[in-house]
């Protein structure tokens, strides 16, 4: 198998007209594209840019998800419409905005059908080898917050997905920060880590505290230690494979909250909150440790 | 013995993740998770068929060096009825009263903790991830008003306004 990152080899091997297909955490997909309105070389640039990292070509016997890209018509107009097997997930009138809407299907996809591994919806980052995991919808300063931490010397390992395996290690999913307001309130700019003076991890490491926080304005820095079965139901209501495999979800989940603290707070600006949450990671996971 | 009164556990279609202190149920059925404390995962585990609820509460006190009502096993078997993880539903004793008074009595004259299940929704994988980069419609009623979200019934892209995508 070639890496996804050599186009060469993607192009000789895998395609059929109008096909690729990929493989990433052991989930093969298969996006069929219209042609010619579509050309290969624009599908594989934006599949690039919106897949995780560490995925590979596959045959396209093996795929088990299948998106299509097709053209439509809206009162007369051009719209570009993208599908999940048979349900419709985005309609958008370029295809930048097309791919935009189809990115974060694309890797839900791949977040509920991971082999081998359980995926959160939460901000992840490492601190003196111990990961710190912020679970939290988007709109609540996620990014934000896991760009601060960043800023302060921690590795950056996700600000969208912290990946676990069945030992309850984290694992790096370093895709490029999804950063709001710089273009306007909901529109996403992807920004590499390195812009925030951060570095990607790059090995998995033991979760050393799960910390629930949702931003709240002029709210105080209140971190109660709950218990693992409590921490457990509030994880569990951010764990993407939940459903789809729910005994291996519950077992890695159950490594994590007997191992990390499990804390929970409201919190403010996370300029303000990040040297807070470092402080209190520090003494109640790094110091213990010694 | 065997009798068909005693409080059954329901076994079947759960995945059961033992906890130090309590137990984590989720239910293939409804997709919900429940934990349940140590009270309550005593109760549960203990409901054989084999076992009244008078053998229940004797062997709780056993363990536990406590003397306790009936009543307090009681409580943790109404729980289990309410969250359908019995084989068969047993009769509440205590229908038609508050339950809040009944626990305040049972509270007030316990030494050892009150059972309690605590139980949510298990979410789909796009609930889990609501609200992130710009949502499906179907989404739009996990997501806070604002988000991003498509198609519109025009079929562009719009905000989650009360549940819907506008």
């Amino acid at each position: 198998m070639a890496d996804w990152n050599e186009q060469k080899s993607f192009s000789e091997k895998s395609i059929s007209a109008g096909l690729v297909c990929f493989s990433a955490f052991g989930v093969n997909i298969a996006v069929e594209y219209e042609t010619p309105i579509f050309t290969e070389i624009e599908i594989l640039q934006n599949l690039k840019r919106i897949v995780p990292p560490g995925n590979q070509i596959s045959e396209s016997e093996k795929t088990t998800h299948r998106f299509k890209i097709l053209t439509s018509d809206f009162d007369g107009k051009p719209v570009f419409e993208a599908f999940k097997e048979e349900e419709k997930i985005a309609v958008a009138g370029t295809k930048s905005l097309l791919f935009d809407l189809f990115e974060s299907r694309f890797r839900l996809t791949i977040a509920e059908f991971a082999v081998g591994k359980v995926f959160l919806h939460a901000g992840v980052v490492g601190w003196k080898g111990k990961g710190l995991v912020l679970p939290g919808k988007s709109f609540h300063g996620k990014t934000t917050l896991v760009a601060e931490l960043v800023k302060r010397g921690a590795s950056y390992y996700s600000d969208e997905y912290a990946v676990l395996d069945e030992d309850g290690f984290v694992h790096p999913f370093p895709k490029m920060l999804s950063v709001r307001g710089i273009i306007d309130e909901f529109q996403q700019m992807d920004l590499p880590v390195e812009t925030f003076g951060g570095k990607a991890a790059v090995k998995p490491c033991e979760v050393g505290m799960v910390l629930l926080t949702e931003f709240e304005k002029e709210a105080l820095w209140k971190p109660e230690i709950i218990n693992p079965g409590e921490g457990m139901l509030e994880i569990i209501s951010h764990t993407i494979p939940i459903r789809y495999k729910p005994e291996f979800s519950l077992k890695v989940l159950n490594k994590i909250v007997n191992r990390a603290i499990i804390t929970k707070s409201q919190r403010g600006e996370a300029v303000v909150f990040a040297d807070l949450i470092l402080d209190f990671f520090e003494r109640q996971v790094i110091e213990k440790l010694f | 013995m065997y009798n068909s009164q005693n409080p059954v556990a329901r076994k079947e279609k759960l995945v059961i993740q033992e906890m130090p202190d309590e137990v984590l149920v989720y239910d293939l059925e409804t997709n919900k998770a429940h934990c349940l404390n140590q009270t309550a995962a005593f109760v549960w585990k203990n409901c054989d068929g084999q076992n009244s609820v008078a053998d229940i509460a004797s062997q709780f006190e056993l363990k536990s060096g406590n003397l306790i009502q009936e009543d307090l096993i009681w409580l943790a078997i109404d729980q289990l009825n309410e969250r359908n993880l019995l084989e068969k539903e047993l009769a509440s004793k205590f229908s038609g009263m508050n339950r809040r008074s009944v626990i305040k009595k049972i509270g007030l004259a316990s030494m050892v903790a009150l059972p309690v299940i605590a139980s949510l929704t298990a979410p789909t994988a796009a609930m889990a991830a609501a609200c992130s980069g710009i949502v499906p419609a179907s989404s739009c009623p996990g997501c806070n008003n604002g988000t991003p979200c498509t198609p519109t019934p025009g079929g562009g892209q719009g905000t989650c306004q009360g549940g819907s995508c506008i």
